[in-house]
């Protein structure tokens, strides 16, 4: 059996309580309707306030904060195909929540690992950020990831950048954390505009690229190395290496 | 002729690359509502360089003139070499625009000895206060004390500073006053031990120190090496010490001669033994010794020592103690608390070590599951390290191959 829902966190809770009480047995669980045709049952799922609210409270009363949190995490993973490990996750806590710390269960380390990959992608995100000042003072970072992290993003610039203004701008998924005097958060951007730099970003951006050429050693250089720690894929907006 | 500010980053930063220390670890979350900066207690990389290494801080030269002559150093005092200073201010306002656009963590500070040390420090200070009391900067700040500089003025530079480190540079007296005849170890300790003094009169904790060691410009094995990093350590006089392969950027007739390549291999070995002090618990006399003072370049230390000590192996998986499995080659910290973590619901099997994806790649030769060896290569010193070094390739038969040589014997065609 395949099964559909909506891609919303409500959509897969009403999911694990149709399957959790009808018994179903789903091989695979999509966000779409396959185009071509399949020989196996397809179930829609239609997302219900009522049911998600129900599993929801379930899971808060039964689960560790840990686990708790850890399946809010994976819903940020969004490029990944999480949902079946997830499904058989909460199934088994509601069983035995001992066994969502037996990382002998496949679901357990797979959901655990895939945590772990999240962070990392946020701490890589960390460093590699880059901002721009806009003429009003505000910082802007262009970001284009792996997950859904502008959230942690955020969070994590909250306390460097506490007493300045700015965006954390998701192009892909467009969303953007925002901090400002009005707004603290994460927004949907529906369209917006490239934003005028201020009169200084030449300079430091130009001074940035000095420094980081003049601090690399000739005769150890390792581009292989360099690419490793670096993945292109992370320097679209690394101002060193546009 | 004044010089643009890119021509002197271009000259100070350049002059700073070879100093490796760049972490900006192991300081608490230190963030205050309204200022700006905040550090980080795991450390994080901005970017790496051409070379591979990451770049955490800003880390530059305040000023490349100096008034020392050490043999091994590309601003001494005789080279004929571009010199710049940046002015306190100028250096305070780039670290901030730096840091504003997440280029960096901080700044790691360092200089050249201009006019006198105590006149360098002041300036080193001058910038520091420009940033904490001026722009309210929390973020990271790692300085490089002068010896031989005012105690007084080491005092406020550990008061606002991170991190404070002094170059020990060569691991033997007798080889800095050959090659740098203005240091003694006793002068550039004596800065650490000060500032060690003081950050505790304030705090239980002391301040983070580090030092850095130049590894084949002259004799000392690694044991001396490692000798030394270990009574640093335990006397917790540092947190971390670096090592540098030598590289030569000067002629000197005392320096050894040309080199094709740094020692690398050699610097990387060290830092594995470096860690094997700080975080697996073993001593430096368990790694190198006075038969073979120096560590095998074939080998892992971890790996190397395991070989000496085949006595301890192979090791049960689901029986050995915590302090025991971070003594298997191959399997390192994180791999000890899986293995931990899945002991206490089930007793593993090989396939449930590869399941966890632990590497097995070394750790097979080493250890035993259910009272079961998998490896099969005999359990002898000399088979184990061959294996590691070049393993078995599967040995694949070519039928025709096979064909020929058979009825070479058979007589048949």
């Amino acid at each position: 059996m395949i099964l559909v829902y909506d891609k919303t966190f409500e959509g897969f809770l009403t999911l694990v309580y149709d399957v959790y009480y009808e018994k179903l047995q789903p091989k695979k669980i999509l966000t779409k309707f396959p185009n071509t045709l399949l020989l196996e049952d397809i179930l829609e799922i239609k997302t219900d306030e009522e049911k998600s609210l129900k599993v929801l409270e379930a899971m808060k009363k039964k689960f560790p904060k840990k686990c708790f949190e850890l399946i809010l995490n994976i819903f940020m993973c969004d490029t990944k195909e999480f949902e079946l490990n997830l499904l058989r996750y909460i199934i088994l806590g509601f069983r035995d929540s001992n066994e969502l710390f037996n990382i002998n269960q496949k679901e357990v380390f797979f959901l655990q690992n895939l945590e772990k990959e999240l962070f990392r992608h946020v701490h890589k995100m960390t460093g590699f950020a880059r901002f721009e000042e806009l003429k009003d003072g505000t910082l802007y970072a262009k970001i284009e990831t792996k997950f859904n992290i502008v959230y942690f993003l955020g969070k994590h610039f909250f306390k460097r950048l506490n007493n300045q203004n700015y965006i954390i701008h998701d192009i892909n998924r467009k969303l953007a954390f925002i901090k400002n005097s009005d707004f603290l958060g994460v927004q949907s951007i529906a369209s917006f505009e490239e934003p005028k730099l201020s009169q200084n970003e030449q300079k430091f951006k130009k001074l940035w690229t000095t420094f980081f050429e003049a601090v690399a050693i000739q005769t150890r250089e390792n581009k292989k190395c360099q690419q490793n720690f670096v993945p292109l894929l992370y320097r679209i907006y690394m101002t060193e290496f546009l | 002729m004044r010089k643009d500010i890119y021509e002197k980053m271009q000259i100070l930063a350049d002059s700073a690359k070879y100093d490796v220390s760049c972490s900006s670890s192991g300081s608490d979350n230190n963030h205050k509502t309204g200022e700006l900066g905040a550090t980080h207690n795991s450390g994080i990389c901005h970017t790496f360089t051409a070379d591979g290494r990451c770049v955490s801080l800003l880390k530059v030269l305040l000023t490349n003139f100096c008034i020392y002559d050490c043999a091994y150093c590309i601003n001494k005092k005789s080279n004929n070499i571009k010199r710049a200073a940046f002015s306190p201010r100028e250096l305070a306002d780039i670290t901030i625009n730096f840091y504003k656009r997440n280029y960096i963590e901080g700044l790691f500070l360092s200089s050249g000895i201009i006019q006198s040390e105590d006149n360098t420090m002041n300036m080193i200070l001058r910038t520091l206060k420009i940033l904490r009391h001026e722009y309210r900067f929390n973020g990271y700040i790692h300085v490089k004390l002068i010896p031989g500089s005012d105690e007084k003025l080491i005092e406020q530079v550990v008061a606002l500073a991170n991190r404070v480190s002094s170059n020990i540079e060569l691991p033997s007296d007798n080889s800095l006053k050959l090659l740098a005849p203005n240091k003694t170890k006793q002068k550039v300790l004596q800065p650490l031990k000060h500032a060690r003094e003081k950050s505790l009169e304030k705090d239980t904790k002391p301040i983070g120190m580090s030092t850095q060691l130049i590894v084949g410009a002259t004799p000392e094995s690694d044991k001396d090496i490692l000798k030394l990093s270990s009574v640093l350590y335990d006397k917790a006089l540092l947190k971390r010490v670096y090592y540098s392969a030598y590289i030569p950027v000067n002629d000197d007739k005392n320096l050894p001669a040309i080199i094709n390549k740094p020692p690398l291999l050699r610097e990387h070995r060290l830092y594995q033994a470096d860690w094997l002090l700080r975080f697996y618990d073993f001593s430096y006399d368990e790694i190198v010794s006075d038969e073979f003072p120096n560590l095998d370049e074939e080998v892992d230390p971890k790996t190397s020592w395991a070989l000496l000590n085949l006595q301890y192996f192979p090791m049960e998986i689901n029986k050995a103690s915590k302090d025991e499995l971070l003594r298997i080659p191959g399997i390192g910290v994180r791999g000890v608390f899986k293995i931990l973590k899945a002991r206490r619901f089930k007793s593993l099997d090989f396939d449930d070590l590869k399941k966890l994806k632990i590497s097995l790649k070394r750790a097979k030769y080493f250890i035993t599951c259910k009272g079961k060896y998998h490896s099969k290569t005999p359990f002898y010193k000399e088979d184990i390290k061959q294996a590691i070094i070049a393993p078995p390739k599967k040995k694949i038969i070519q039928p025709s191959l096979f064909d020929i040589n058979y009825s070479h014997i058979t007589g048949e065609l």
